[in-house]
């Protein structure tokens, strides 16, 4: 006996993680990511990598700073912020995360303090703008690579953890079968690393007065090599699903696999992907470019998850539709992050101009 | 239903004629047997159970819980999902199918762990419970529910679901939505209760009663009888005619 069944009467349960969620997911991975290219050429001091780890650093900075305030409001009660320090509780990942967060914020900051301190004493008495300002945060100017070195461990750390309960704070949701696979993590992580590298590229074009050739097909190899990994993620994600050896994967597939609005998301995020791929690869001086796409994917991606995950309802029949409102809760609240964003990228790259940042040596574009 | 001495049917709280004619018995059991009564109180487990066959699908329940609980325009604690279904390979026309939802108050719940506050808990007596002052309105409950059962209330921002009726329940009554059911269709009462109809039902039907995706290993303690398999999980069909919503406000 086939039947077909309709769904005459059921409640739509709203999207409760809003597109403040996803801003806060796409810019604290940014922000781990660029700290992670930071480290080359500040900690490691690799040839050829001073510059790209400079503005690195800068996007991880700017980005670290603008997403715990996205996250804050996706909190219904923002004010209650204080419970989570109150009311630590071991058994949940955001909790942890509550910590992981400043412990990152705290060792970036000091990290990215004793990295700039000289670059901010030159920019002092060089007399550019705010140059009083350059001059105390310098605090002498001194360079101490032992202080550098520890304060990196410490973001590292915190990066590292960071990574992690965002990945995993999201996974264990067993609820959503497309959060609940093993390799969100992991796709999380590779596609941050790919937008970090992509805000390097950004940076880099429009920082300095004459791009850093040498620099963009550095970061051009790197980004190839990141998507690359991106797609086998993402080949593997569908084969455990198709063959159904992974039977959460089979489960998340077969929730979406029949809508054409979601494979024409997979098709378009794919296609991207492969794209910015092969442009990093066979034109690795398309810094621009590659770089919009890369932080485009970043993005899309935790929009799809996030968002997306949540049009697919639990219990009922069909998909719940998911608009954008125009207010605070969607397109003012994407607006006023990205302004935040701005807003500190400004304020740091007037002490911090990015030519002083950006990679020496010009070469073409 | 059978309530213990404990309960005492909340003086002062309902003056109505079934109220009192409910607490009649109770208060003659309370005189006769007062130990095993109180006894009973200190183990007692809530749970329901939903007769689908006798739901008649007239959002009584629905209606009964938003009045009760203050339950904003377009969020639901309950609600009676309703399906049209037709047999595809054979000329009838099409029946209707009805299901009655609510938080299933799991012994199990996943809601309770990733609670980054421990604002949600599981009490004593069963009811999977929000403390309200403690809540931060993080949704991360919302999205581990397995039942769709939990939403953000934006009149206090913060999370909401079917209690069953806690603050009835302590003041001696039934929740809302079993008090105004037409058909009879949601039993409730104390699991532990031997005696009680609601422990004799799900004995009496033992090898009927079911559990909304029993897959997901969360315990519901709010059991079916009549529950067809197509739509103890996700429904596979086309989506909602008529979806309330909720907006920010």
């Amino acid at each position: 006996m086939n039947t077909a069944i309709v769904e005459t009467i059921n409640v739509t349960r709203e999207v409760a993680w809003l597109p403040w969620a996803v801003s806060y997911f796409f810019l604290i991975g940014l922000s781990y990511g660029a700290f992670l290219l930071s480290l080359p050429g500040i900690v490691l001091r690799r040839p050829g990598w001073e510059g790209i780890s400079r503005l690195a650093l800068l996007g991880a900075l700017v980005c670290g700073l603008t997403a715990p305030v996205a996250l804050l409001a996706d909190l219904h009660q923002p004010g209650r912020f204080w419970h989570f320090y109150a009311h630590f509780t071991p058994t949940s990942w955001m909790s942890w995360g509550a910590f992981f967060i400043p412990l990152y914020l705290g060792g970036l900051l000091l990290y990215a303090w004793l990295a700039f301190r000289p670059l901010l004493a030159a920019h002092g008495n060089e007399g550019g703008r705010l140059a009083g300002l350059a001059r105390v945060l310098a605090y002498g100017g001194l360079e101490s690579r032992p202080a550098l070195l520890g304060a990196a461990a410490v973001a590292l750390l915190g990066a590292v953890l960071v990574a992690l309960y965002t990945g995993v704070e999201v996974m264990v949701v067993r609820a959503r079968p497309l959060w609940d696979t093993p390799l969100l993590p992991v796709q999380f992580v590779l596609t941050a690393l790919a937008g970090a590298v992509g805000l390097a590229l950004l940076f880099n074009r429009f920082g300095a007065a004459a791009p850093n050739g040498t620099a963009v097909v550095r970061m051009a190899r790197v980004l190839a090599a990141i998507e690359l990994a991106v797609l086998l993620a993402g080949a593997l994600w569908l084969a455990l699903g198709l063959s159904g050896l992974g039977p959460t994967h089979a489960e998340a597939l077969d929730q979406v696999a029949h809508s054409p609005a979601w494979r024409l998301t997979a098709a378009w995020a794919a296609g991207a992907t492969a794209l910015t791929l092969l442009l990093a690869w066979l034109r690795p001086g398309s810094g621009l470019l590659i770089g919009l796409l890369a932080l485009h994917s970043a993005w899309m991606m935790r929009w799809t998850v996030f968002i997306g995950g949540q049009e697919v309802p639990k219990t009922g029949a069909g998909f719940y539709s998911y608009e954008l409102p125009l207010g605070p809760e969607g397109l003012l609240g994407i607006a006023g992050t990205a302004g935040l964003w701005i807003f500190i990228l400004v304020l740091a790259t007037t002490l911090l101009p990015l030519d002083r940042l950006a990679p020496a040596g010009r070469s073409g574009a | 239903m059978k309530f213990d001495s404990s309960q005492t049917p909340a003086a002062g709280c309902d003056p109505s004629r079934r109220a009192f004619l409910r607490g009649l018995p109770v208060l003659t059991a309370a005189a006769a047997v007062p130990v095993p009564a109180l006894a009973a109180a200190e183990t007692r487990h809530w749970g329901m159970l939903v007769d689908v066959r006798r739901c008649i699908g007239c959002q009584a329940c629905t209606v009964a819980c938003m009045q009760e609980n203050a339950v904003p325009e377009g969020s639901f604690r309950t609600v009676v999902s309703t399906y049209s279904v037709e047999v595809t390979d054979a000329p009838q026309p099409a029946g209707t199918y009805v299901l009655p939802r609510l938080c299933n108050h799991c012994d199990d719940p996943p809601c309770v762990p990733v609670c980054p506050v421990g604002a949600t808990f599981k009490r004593a007596d069963g009811a999977v419970l929000v403390d309200a002052e403690r809540c931060v309105g993080c949704a991360y409950c919302v999205q581990a529910c397995p039942y769709d059962a939990r939403f953000i209330n934006h009149d206090t921002n913060k999370a909401d679901k079917c209690t069953f009726c806690a603050h009835r329940l302590d003041a001696g009554l039934l929740p809302a939505c079993v008090e105004t059911c037409v058909g009879g269709a949601r039993i409730f009462g104390d699991l532990n209760d031997p005696e009680g109809e609601l422990r004799r039902r799900l004995d009496e039907a033992a090898g009927e009663v079911k559990v909304l995706k029993p897959e997901q290993g969360t315990s519901p303690q709010v059991f079916y009888i009549g529950l067809d398999q197509r739509f103890a999980g996700k429904v596979e069909g086309q989506g909602s005619l008529w979806k309330p919503q909720a907006s920010h406000g």
